[in-house]
């Protein structure tokens, strides 16, 4: 279980995040949706303690983050764009967070087999396409064996045959009973993966709701989303002459 | 903190940029060594032990800089990566992760320090063997002093760049202030002429040339171990500030 509470962060006079409050629960896929810039990923680095809020609070089952033991057990991340070193190897990577949270060296081998890295674990990271890079950060969210798994936008980058294999593991891990919430600016992906949808625009929560009442509304979700964020997207192209 | 330790150390020998700055720092100090010890070879007065010895660790100049990059990358690496995201979610107590890093960094370039130090005594020792110039033993006190002293300089210059590496995130920002602490002093010493001992003493490479690698300290700067100790205040000044920038500022 995820809780926002009032959570709220500014840069300067710019609120990333106005007074959230959300509740994301365990056994079903939530998906957090907005336009660019809407706020996702600062959110997400608040609940994972890295940003520290201005306001309000951000809970995992009931405890700030950075009060956790062994968080990596807890709690699962996907961070953009592959949160690691270039010239590190995938295997040395995987080590090293293990190593920081007492996990067993054979929880290594482990998730590098679950997201198919096992053959290019030695290579250095800076190597690997951009889906190796994305595989390597569900390796590290699954390293801990976590309840609750945080990904920021994890199909980026990924090719058809790899969007399915996501879906299908975040489905399964709902599955289990864990709590999955990932962030995405595509609705006709989320629609395929989550259940629950978390709508946000710039910083403020637009909607809680599910892919089928979004989709009841008679519109297609593409159209009931952009709706929803219409007033809040901040860069939008013209139509082309 | 033992965990945290780990991974700073799996992190640490996991990237080749640590084995190069290794490497290179003890062949600086062995080629800086062994080039002294050639060019004294035929040296008219005959060199005495001070001159090749002292001369002999002169690759430490170079050394602290290497070394000193590698604490900075160990820290601004993570930034430039997006690594230190990883880290620190892994183990959010911020001063745990920084006092890892500070411990490994700092064992590794002891450890390394040491090392390259012997290695340029050694170095300048083997490059005058057959010649008329009296060999500097290890036996003697005033020797070993200084190479121990030299090796624990570079593992403090480590320290520093840990400290500068947190304190601004940026390679080359960070790289840059250490070589500008390590150089600029001098040139402001150089405009208080006689008087400049009594600042100079503070100043890392007056200490390292004329007082930490040399067999007996300048008169009116510090003595070796004096000069080291204040290198390792330094240093925990750079890691203390460095850890308090740390716990405030967003990842």
């Amino acid at each position: 279980m995820i809780e926002l509470r009032e959570l709220t962060k500014r840069y300067g006079r710019q609120v990333a995040v106005d007074g959230l409050s959300f509740r994301v629960r365990p056994g079903v896929v939530t998906g957090f949706l907005g336009p660019n810039g809407s706020g996702k990923s600062t959110t997400m680095r608040m609940i994972l303690g890295l940003d520290a809020p201005d306001g309000g609070e951000a809970l995992i089952d009931g405890v700030r983050y950075g009060a956790l033991d062994r968080p990596l057990t807890r709690v699962g991340a996907l961070l953009d764009a592959g949160a690691f070193h270039p010239g590190r190897s995938a295997r040395a990577h995987l080590s090293a967070l293990a190593a920081s949270n007492d996990l067993p060296r054979t929880r290594v081998e482990e998730v590098l087999r679950i997201v198919g890295l096992t053959g290019a674990a030695g290579r250095r990271t800076g190597t690997y396409s951009l889906g190796m890079r994305q595989r390597l950060g569900v390796a590290v969210a699954l390293l801990g064996d976590p309840g609750v798994l945080l990904l920021d936008e994890p199909v980026n980058g990924l090719d058809p045959e790899g969007i399915r294999w996501i879906r299908d593991l975040l489905r399964g891990l709902a599955a289990e009973g864990r709590t999955v919430f990932v962030s995405s600016h595509l609705i006709a992906e989320m629609a395929l993966t989550a259940d629950r949808l978390v709508v946000i625009g710039r910083g403020r929560l637009l909607a809680e709701t599910t892919v089928a009442e979004l989709a009841a509304g008679g519109d297609t979700l593409e159209d009931a989303f952009f709706r929803l964020t219409s007033e809040t997207t901040d860069y939008r192209g013209a139509e082309a002459a | 903190m033992r965990s945290a330790t780990r991974m700073e150390w799996i992190k640490l020998r996991s990237v080749r940029s640590t084995w190069w700055l290794a490497i290179a720092s003890v062949v600086a100090m062995a080629a800086a060594g062994a080039g002294v010890g050639l060019g004294y070879r035929s040296h008219a007065p005959v060199a005495t032990v001070a001159q090749i010895f002292n001369n002999s660790l002169a690759g430490a100049i170079l050394a602290q800089l290497l070394l000193g990059a590698l604490g900075v990358l160990m820290v601004t690496g993570e930034y430039g990566t997006g690594m230190i995201r990883s880290t620190l979610a892994a183990v959010p107590r911020r001063r745990t992760v920084l006092a890892a890093k500070a411990l490994v960094g700092g064992a590794a370039a002891l450890t390394v320090g040491l090392a390259a130090s012997f290695a340029g005594y050694l170095a300048g020792q083997l490059a005058i063997r057959g010649t008329a110039i009296p060999a500097a033993s290890l036996g003697d006190w005033a020797i070993l002093r200084a190479v121990l002293l030299t090796g624990a300089y570079l593992g403090a210059t480590a320290l520093i760049g840990v400290g500068l590496g947190t304190l601004l995130r940026h390679s080359g920002a960070a790289i840059g202030t250490l070589f500008a602490l390590v150089f600029v002093p001098i040139f402001v010493v150089g405009l208080f002429g006689e008087s400049g001992i009594a600042i100079g003493r503070f100043m890392p490479l007056l200490m390292l040339l004329n007082a930490v690698a040399v067999t007996t300290p300048t008169p009116g700067l510090f003595s070796g171990g004096v000069s080291v100790l204040l290198m390792c205040g330094y240093a925990a000044v750079a890691v203390l500030l460095g850890g308090v920038l740390l716990r405030r500022r967003d990842a």
